[in-house]
């Protein structure tokens, strides 16, 4: 007896000592950052470069930045090409990553006194690349805002600076015109005269649109999309090929040889490059080739064997399934905060959720752990509690207003409010009018969505609302709660994430009346709706409304109140008015259930020796990554 | 007495299947003299086909095939001749001619092509030289503008003409036997007579001795020296030809001569005289004499004893238990009923 | 024969065109792939909308756009002729980009059919001449085998095998011959294997089906009696009749090919149309679809013809 509890003990105190010592093994860290994994020095490697493989490249704009919105091209555009005035660190979100740091400019600008003029000075020595050869100028970055304003070049985002600039109103027949509202009256300076004080306005000027053109090509391209093909840098990096291109006139000018739409796109340094002029790059790998491969199992393979670096986008299930098992690849996963809020939409003009006591019992009754788990639990991210992600909007971040025990969801606490719903006539917490029945709710086709309709429907039935689930594809899923006079009462296809890290990029148009429209509306719950919006839509849209607002009063609108915040010079003030403005919405409009603030996963391979995560594009900081491989970028282009 | 063409002794082809051994061809024997034209006449699955196709060396080639037995052929057994070897007597020295000249011609070559191809299997010679072959064998089986019809495919030719063709084929390099299975059965009749007329005077230019085969006793009634007649595998009669057609000693071939249809002056609603019933199954052949089911005149020895091929007058032979002056009276009381 | 043919290339128009009238028609109808919607980003204002409609001339009536659709493909349009217009969403000219992408797809398919020929239809032969023998059954069996097993089975299946565990071979991808012979033929090696497969199986299955049959017609009865070698019977005699309809499925089997083998390209991340039409826009597959109907029907005027050229006894008036 005593014999075998000593080994017992004996096995124990080994075990113990074991771990202690044993625990250095990086576990997939939430800075994003895994530690050089060279010598003794800890020197990262230089050279080399970083093998990609994508599906397809999704731009929505071809890749011309006056209109490009995919993010991911962001990260294209701010890493390796484009130095605005003012741009990102490319670091994590708890290193500043989503806050504006100068780039071009030699600071964040000086701004005057009433918050309607913003001077920005150009360091010297930025240069364009070869065949340019030529410092970027105030003219180069004015020229990028008389592109945003040039009606032919839809510029996707323009009203980010529309109505916001003096002068601007994008619908500007040239961009030749120059605009009223920016004057430069030296290469080095440049003036930004605003409509009235916006507090976000750094963010604005930190995208890709705002980044310095050089006129003598981009001038050459009117259409929306053009000058995709033909994108001139003055970052760090140049897109290979772009060297040869012959500038002598709009006519000489070839599309760039390292990038095809349809294949690859290959960047390689740009010589006029001086690192001396610029702290948040790192520019470590000589080359970056992003390769199309429509098998993306392939590409994941590919990783494994050592052919590829990298893989853009999440692995799908199956080998998420690997990376989560499988101890050796512990190290290659990385799941980040992706500043994107996963939510239900309820429709305030379409019964039952035309009454505000539904639309905070569903909030109380939806089980977010459950949601969570069937995504794919904690690597697909955190359940989310209000409108705004943490890295947008910290002052939110820990707010709850329709806590439940586990985040699982409460029925008492649903119940409570439903039996002060008019639809619960007998007051017991289960609605027993007709309108609870057969309600319609759009949901996606696939995974992980389909996984959510068995628990919303037991969710929402126990507080007497049965659903009517229809699981569509997804674009004709958007595309269906995109039409107003659909009149869907109930979403969870959708999802929003940031433009920038400033809460108007992100609440804009969900909740302002500017979101809303006939087809391709975003403001999916109506929000701010007016009578007269209402009815150039259909007549059975103006009669939802008139019952809804009969029933219920007016149809809650929050124009005013982001105007408000739009104008708070930036700085505490700003957010605090945004953290009040996401509480008005969460208590007093409800217009949503949020559920899940997504994380972006990453699979890198092992030749990946430094990674960081840059919260400003939710994506791959290029310019700080490192690979051990030696190539060089005419070895790997085809 | 000069040596027999072909010879063939107590041959029997069998195949087995799935059902049973099918005993198609069982215990023949029967000779030709060269120049001899020798009618064959039976019915369906008399194993007259066959036979012939044996002899060629054409049923070998089926995997399920037994032939016991000998054909001698000028004195060389066939039957232990090497398949190669083979190849030197067909078409060669011995031709055979088939009943359905549109499927039996390839139809993708031109018929100066299959003429050709027969005459350079067997010839040094070159294409041109066949190719005059060729034009000269169709002019010589009767068929008009020869050098134009040799560019021709077969199904361009009318049905006379294809026959004409396979005869040409079939004689040009001279054949010792030519055999011709239901030469006439897929033409019309007027032009079954020409074709017929053809074979017997071909006989006489080259020498050849001729095989047909035939279902119908009215076809060799004209160009046979010696019918022989075969039933369930085995020969019932065989004998010069007016012997049979006058003086034939068995029940079967009383039946087949029954059954040829005549044109009557004074009854013109004169029905058919079919032999009674079918021919027997080859796997379960009946009992002792293999007519017996059928003949009105069987008796108690049909059943138990296979009877045998034994010559009555010379070269005449039958193979049946009846005695022979039972045999006349008979035939004659039938002569008398169907005239 | 002329009189024939140029009937038959007036249905090859009409065939077109109707394939056109369709599709446009499903782009057309289908609310979600209105590019409009899908190229005015994130936020489609409606004054976003309305401005890329106009640009892609999308805002004009139905009739109207098919009929400029219509009369750009057969006049030529800016990018020269045919008129196969531009992409939406790499606002690149679709001319160029689908010759080249074809250009790899006939590699792909001619290999593949070179491939399957040289296997497919030797197997076929062999066991028609052995019917019921070992070799027979084995055959058939991977005929089978071959006939069901699909591509996007046996092409990852392949490729862990040969590249990933032997490293025998290297990966997907496409690599031009001029970048050199060697990779280039390594590279197609797999897809052709695959794509391959499943013809060879189902060849090799006609080719017996075909030749048991006329092994059995009277003519090669008549071509042995002639004394000819069994070789000669069987290849001059039985083959050429037997391999008529091969030549048939052949051209129509190359014409579809060259609509695009889907599978394969996404598979091996061949760069042909096929794999285009999957991944590309509204344009990008309207032409693709005409291409393809466009290849199928010639395919099968062509193999009619031919047809009547290897078979004397087939006219046409």
């Amino acid at each position: 007896m005593s014999k075998r509890y000593s080994i017992v003990a004996f096995v124990a105190v080994l075990a113990l000592v074991a771990a202690a010592c044993g625990g250095d093994e990086e576990t997939p860290s939430a800075t994003g950052e895994t530690p050089a994994a060279t010598g003794q020095t800890g020197e990262v490697p230089t050279g080399g470069v970083l093998r990609e493989e994508t599906v397809d490249f999704g731009f929505t704009n071809a890749f011309d930045p006056t209109g490009e919105y995919l993010g991911t091209a962001w990260s294209y555009y701010g890493n390796l090409l484009m130095r605005g005035l003012v741009s990102y660190p490319w670091l994590p979100g708890d290193q500043g990553g989503n806050e504006p740091v100068a780039d071009l400019a030699t600071d964040t600008g000086q701004l005057s006194a009433d918050g309607l003029t913003l001077t920005f000075t150009l360091k010297d020595g930025v240069m364009w690349q070869p065949p340019l050869d030529r410092p970027v100028t105030s003219q180069d970055v004015a020229w990028a805002f008389q592109r945003i304003n040039t009606e032919s070049l839809i510029a996707q985002y323009g009203n980010y600076y529309c109505g916001t600039i003096v002068g601007m109103d994008c619908s500007g027949k040239s961009q030749e015109d120059p605009i009223e509202g920016i004057e430069t009256p030296d290469d080095s300076t440049i003036v930004f005269q605003l409509e009235r004080p916006t507090g976000d306005f750094l963010f604005r000027l930190a995208q890709p649109a705002a980044a310095p053109v050089p006129p003598e090509v981009a001038g050459c391209f009117s259409e929306a999309g053009e000058y995709g093909r033909y994108v001139m840098s003055s970052g760090p990096y140049m897109l290979l090929g772009s060297d040869e291109m012959d500038v002598s006139s709009c006519n000489t000018l070839e599309p760039i040889s390292g990038y095809d739409p349809d294949r690859f796109m290959y960047y390689t340094r740009n010589p006029n490059y001086d690192q001396a002029t610029d702290d948040n790059r790192q520019n470590y790998v000589d080359g970056f080739a992003q390769v199309i491969n429509t098998n993306v199992e392939d590409s994941f393979n590919r990783v494994l064997n050592g052919d590829i670096d990298m893989v853009h986008g999440a692995p799908p299930a199956a080998i998420l399934q690997q990376y989560l098992t499988n101890p050796d690849l512990e190290d290659n996963f990385k799941a980040e905060q992706g500043d994107r809020t996963w939510y239900i939409t309820m429709n305030l003009i379409v019964p039952p959720f035309d009454d505000i006591h539904v639309r905070k019992a569903v909030n109380l009754v939806v089980d977010k752990a459950s949601l969570l788990q069937s995504t794919g639990g904690p690597t697909s991210g955190d359940v989310a509690t209000t409108i705004e992600p943490p890295a947008v909007l910290p002052d939110t971040a820990s707010y709850d207003p329709y806590a439940t025990p586990n985040l699982a969801g409460d029925l008492d606490a649903a119940k409570a409010e439903m039996a002060q719903s008019a639809y619960d006539s007998d007051g017991d917490g289960v609605c027993d009018d007709p309108v609870c029945q057969d309600v319609l709710l759009v949901n996606r086709n696939y995974e992980p969505w389909t996984n959510y309709t068995p628990i919303l429907q037991e969710n929402l039935s126990a507080i007497g609302i049965e659903l009517k689930i229809r699981e569509l594809e997804i674009d004709t899923a958007y595309t269906t709660i995109q039409t107003m006079n659909n009149l869907v009462p109930i979403a969870i296809n959708a999802g929003w994430g940031k433009d920038y890290a400033s809460p108007y990029g992100f609440d804009f148009f969900l909740f302002n009346t500017a979101g809303l429209a006939c087809e391709g509306l975003v403001n999916y719950a109506m929000v701010g709706l007016t009578e007269d919006l209402a009815s150039e839509c259909g007549d059975n849209v103006l009669d939802a409304y008139n019952a809804a607002v009969e029933a219920n009063g007016p149809i809650p609108n929050v124009d005013e109140d982001m105007e408000a915040c739009v104008t708070t010079p930036p700085g505490d003030a700003y957010n605090a008015c945004w953290a009040t403005l996401d509480q008005r919405l969460m208590e007093e409009i409800v217009p949503w259930v949020p559920y899940r603030w997504g994380s972006q996963n990453v699979a890198i391979g092992d030749s990946v020796v430094q990674w960081v995560y840059d919260q400003s594009a939710a994506w791959t900081a290029y310019s700080r990554v490192a690979v051990d491989n030696d190539l060089t970028i005419e070895d790997v282009a085809s | 007495m000069p040596e027999p063409l072909l010879e063939v002794k107590d041959l029997s082809v069998h195949f087995k299947t799935e059902d049973g051994l099918v005993k198609a061809v069982d215990g023949v024997s029967f000779s030709i003299m060269p120049g001899e034209a020798l009618g064959v006449v039976g019915e369906s699955g008399s194993g007259k086909s066959v036979t012939f196709l044996t002899v060629m060396g054409l049923t070998q080639t089926a995997k399920n095939a037994v032939v016991e037995g000998q054909i001698l052929f000028q004195g060389e057994d066939l039957l232990k001749v090497p398949k190669e070897e083979m190849r030197e007597f067909r078409g060669r020295r011995i031709s055979m001619i088939f009943q359905d000249p549109m499927t039996s011609l390839h139809p993708l070559y031109k018929v100066g092509y299959q003429l050709s191809e027969a005459i350079r299997s067997h010839q040094k010679v070159s294409k041109s030289e066949a190719m005059e072959q060729s034009i000269e064998m169709l002019r010589r089986v009767g068929i008009p503008k020869p050098d134009e019809r040799v560019r021709q495919y077969p199904h361009e030719f009318s049905g006379g003409m294809r026959q004409r063709a396979m005869i040409a084929m079939a004689i040009s390099l001279n054949p010792d036997l030519l055999i011709a299975d239901e030469p006439t059965t897929a033409l019309d009749v007027t032009v079954q007579a020409q074709i017929l007329d053809l074979i017997g005077r071909l006989k006489s230019e080259f020498n050849a001795a001729v095989v047909i085969i035939t279902h119908d006793m009215g076809v060799v009634a004209e160009h046979c020296d010696n019918i022989q007649v075969m039933y369930a595998g085995r020969i019932a009669e065989t004998g010069a030809r007016d012997v049979i057609y006058y003086q034939s000693h068995h029940p079967y071939t009383w039946g087949l001569l029954d059954s040829i249809p005549r044109l009557s002056e004074t009854d013109s609603h004169e029905r058919l005289n079919p032999i009674k019933g079918l021919p027997p199954s080859l796997i379960f052949v009946p009992s002792g004499c293999s007519f017996h089911p059928r003949c009105p005149y069987a008796f108690d020895r049909c059943t138990a004893e296979v009877p045998l091929l034994l010559p009555s007058d010379g070269m005449h032979a039958a193979a049946c238990h009846l005695p022979i002056a039972d045999k006349e009276r008979i035939f004659q009381e039938r002569m008398l009923a169907r005239s | 024969m002329i009189r024939y043919i140029i009937r038959r290339l007036l249905w090859v128009l009409v065939t077109l065109l109707l394939v056109a009238l369709i599709t446009y028609t499903i782009f057309f109808v289908m609310p979600s792939t209105d590019p409009a919607v899908n190229f005015a980003g994130k936020q489609p204002t409606p004054e976003l909308v309305a401005r890329v409609r106009e640009l892609f001339g999308l805002d004009k009536p139905f009739v109207v756009q098919y009929g400029q659709f219509v009369g750009r493909l057969f006049l030529g349009d800016d990018y020269g002729w045919p008129g196969l217009g531009f992409s939406f969403s790499t606002r690149s000219e679709l001319k160029p980009v689908i010759l080249d992408r074809l250009w790899v797809t006939a590699q792909l398919a001619i290999g593949a059919a070179i491939l399957w020929l040289m296997i497919g239809i030797p197997i076929g032969i062999l066991s028609a001449l052995k019917p019921r023998s070992i070799f027979d059954r084995l055959a058939m069996g991977f005929a089978l085998f071959g006939v069901s097993a699909p591509v996007f089975f046996i092409g990852p299946v392949l490729l862990y095998i040969f590249w990933y565990k032997l490293q025998l071979l290297p990966g997907t991808g496409y690599y031009p011959i001029e970048d050199g012979l060697s990779q280039w033929y390594l590279h197609m090696l797999l897809p052709w294997c695959v794509l391959a497969l499943g013809f060879a199986a189902f060849y090799a299955r006609m080719s017996r089906a075909n030749l048991i049959e006329t092994m059995g017609e009277d003519y090669i009865r008549t071509a042995r009696a002639k004394g000819l070698s069994e070789r000669r019977v069987v290849l001059k005699h039985g083959l050429r009749a037997s391999l008529t309809p091969i030549v048939t499925m052949l051209g129509l089997d190359l014409g579809a090919l060259l609509g695009g083998a889907i599978i394969t390209e996404t598979v091996f991340n061949l760069p042909g149309i096929g794999q285009y039409a999957v991944q590309s826009d509204f344009y990008a597959i309207l032409d693709i679809t005409l291409i393809a109907a466009f290849f199928i029907t010639i395919a099968n005027l062509i193999v009619d013809i031919v047809y009547a050229f290897l078979d004397p006894r087939v006219r046409y008036t």
